[in-house]
């Protein structure tokens, strides 16, 4: 496949109003392409992986930017960069997990123009779809990371169906345990989507990531108050230290009564095409105490379940691992 | 509009990806237009009073024959729905609803094709006389009719490729039984899809033709026949040779 250094001729529209964007994402459905901070899509572009005919610069639109707080919570626009939610106070006060997740995407150049609507809807980083072959996600009738020879460290180890790709975002992780809600707009309307909805997995949607259709724009991202403050956990363990992608992360929050756990949601990321719930361990979490003990007893559940490929058993001991930190205390 | 899509391989060759799904559209349009023009005929033809179905009755199909068109029509109801809608846009966890009702097809076809040889598969084979009979209005059928023999032939020619393809693209996904072990070529794996979407394609046509038929008002008798398995004698007098098809009258 050819590689070019260039941008392909593409049209640029730059709206500044939501609704124009909205008439413009609906009159181009499928051969239109929505742009944040371009980090995940001047690659497809560069490759000629992807040829949308045209793209829609969704930065300029005042109504997708920044901070606010809502009744319940905080409401993030899509093309906030992550930047700013890294140094909002608000979201280091009652977010932080948002905050240090965002702070472990990529490199500090990608973070000052990459937004949390273009993190949370990115593609998959599997090479041999990134690379233009005609998989099962590219609509093909193969999955080139799944077989004998194949080169599948990075890939899925919960949920595959057909295809074995992984979610790469890492906001993703931290804003499903943070039970947020997504909100998509068209020129029909307006419709929220918890976070654990917005991600799709290959077995109800092969070829994309979310469950955003042609035609529609996430604007905002609402986290709720329940998890304001409460206890966080975030880790994320990739083969650099920037600018990489996460082998395995994982994301928990925790309301505490005392050193005893209440409610919780643990959620990992890099192991499956959405983030992935440890729904076993958040049960069985409920009511310990943090600690040594229950740590081991709760990291031995998190791998329940996992089908490895031929090179990514080690991400299994490493979930373990990840959970037995998060429950330590 | 083409039969056929394409993609280039891993090493850039151009192979058969699979069967074009624009032809869909195509096939049912074809459908419609085909069961119109037969509806419109059949207006204008002055047909007498239908023959009873009281009275005596005779058997015409026994209930395992009968179980088997029902369990065999439900799960390629379920494969169809399964393999067509996501495929027109319509997005759900299909695979595995797909495979199990794929099985349960498989499992039937084979008990009906080894139950067959118990019984008269003459009465099922389509020969050149059966054109003949078609062509001639004066002449009554068997037990089947060579619409209903054609039908048949077609609708088991369709059946065992998208059966066959579906078994050999069963084992290129993971499964309780076993994983996959994606080492098929990628030219033969479009072969197959290519041949499992043409003979769904077939089957979506035929289908629609079968359906339309089994509640045409004349032919009601038939569909009864495959719920309840009798027809009544009269029925039997107006649409079939005695000579030919000497039913059970133990019913």
């Amino acid at each position: 496949m050819a590689s070019f250094d260039v941008m392909p001729e593409v049209q640029l529209y730059q709206p500044v109003e939501l609704g124009d964007a909205l008439n413009l994402a609906d009159e181009l459905g499928e051969d239109g392409w929505l742009l944040g901070g371009g980090q995940d899509t001047y690659g497809w572009l560069k490759d000629r992986a992807k040829n949308p005919k045209a793209m829609i610069d969704l930065t300029g639109i005042e109504a997708l930017q920044g901070i606010r707080d809502t009744d319940d919570g905080v409401e993030i626009g899509a093309a906030t960069t992550l930047r700013e939610i890294i140094g909002d106070a608000r979201i280091n006060r009652d977010y932080s997990m948002l905050a240090q997740a965002a702070s472990r995407v990529a490199s500090p150049q990608i973070r000052n123009v990459g937004t949390l609507g273009g993190n949370l809807s990115q593609d998959t980083r599997c090479w041999y779809y990134r690379r233009g072959l005609d998989c099962y996600r590219a609509g093909g009738n193969t999955c080139y990371a799944d077989g004998p020879e194949s080169m599948n460290r990075e890939h899925a180890v919960f949920g595959a169906s057909r295809c074995v790709a992984v979610s790469p975002s890492d906001t993703a992780t931290a804003l499903v345990a943070l039970e947020a809600t997504m909100i998509a707009a068209s020129v029909s309307g307006t419709r929220t989507i918890a976070a654990d909805d917005f991600f799709v997995g290959p077995d109800t949607h092969i070829t994309q990531m979310t469950s955003l259709d042609p035609g529609e724009i996430l604007t905002a991202i609402r986290i709720p108050s329940k998890w304001a403050g409460q206890r966080f956990y975030f880790e994320k363990v990739a083969d650099r230290d920037v600018w990489d992608f996460a082998l395995v992360s994982i994301a928990a929050a925790m309301s505490m009564d005392g050193d005893t756990i209440g409610d919780c949601r643990v959620v990992c990321g890099g192991v499956a095409c959405t983030p992935h719930r440890l729904t076993n361990v958040e049960r069985a979490a409920r009511g310990q105490s943090l600690g040594e003990e229950s740590a081991e007893a709760l990291a031995q559940l998190a791998s329940e379940g996992a089908k490895p490929l031929n090179y990514n058993h080690f991400k299994l001991p490493l979930m373990e691992n990840l959970v037995r930190r998060a429950m330590r205390g | 509009m083409d039969l056929a899509e394409y993609k280039n391989d891993v090493w850039g060759q151009e192979v058969l990806r699979g069967v074009s799904w624009d032809l869909l559209w195509l096939v049912i349009v074809a459908a419609f237009i085909a069961i119109a023009a037969h509806a419109i005929y059949e207006s204008t033809q002055k047909r007498g009073d239908r023959p009873s179905s009281e009275g005596e009755r005779v058997n015409r199909h026994d209930a395992f024959d009968r179980a088997f068109h029902w369990v065999m029509a439900a799960s390629i109801f379920v494969l169809l729905v399964t393999g067509v809608f996501p495929i027109i846009g319509l997005e759900f966890a299909w695979l595995e609803i797909h495979w199990i009702a794929g099985i349960v097809l498989t499992i039937v076809v084979a008990l009906h094709i080894l139950r067959s040889f118990t019984q008269d598969l003459s009465s099922m084979a389509v020969g050149p006389g059966d054109l003949k009979e078609a062509l001639d209005g004066t002449t009554k059928p068997g037990k089947y009719s060579p619409a209903q023999k054609s039908m048949h032939a077609v609708v088991t020619i369709l059946t065992l490729v998208v059966i066959v393809t579906g078994i050999i693209m069963f084992l290129e996904i993971d499964t309780p039984w076993w994983e996959r072990t994606n080492e098929m070529a990628e030219s033969t794996l479009g072969w197959v899809f290519f041949l499992h979407g043409l003979s769904t394609l077939g089957l979506i046509g035929v289908i629609c033709l079968h359906i339309y038929f089994a509640i045409r008002p004349e032919k009601l008798f038939y569909t009864r026949s495959m719920i309840k398995g009798w027809i009544s004698k009269e029925e039997l007098a107006a649409n079939h040779d005695p000579q030919r098809w000497t039913p059970d009258e133990s019913t």
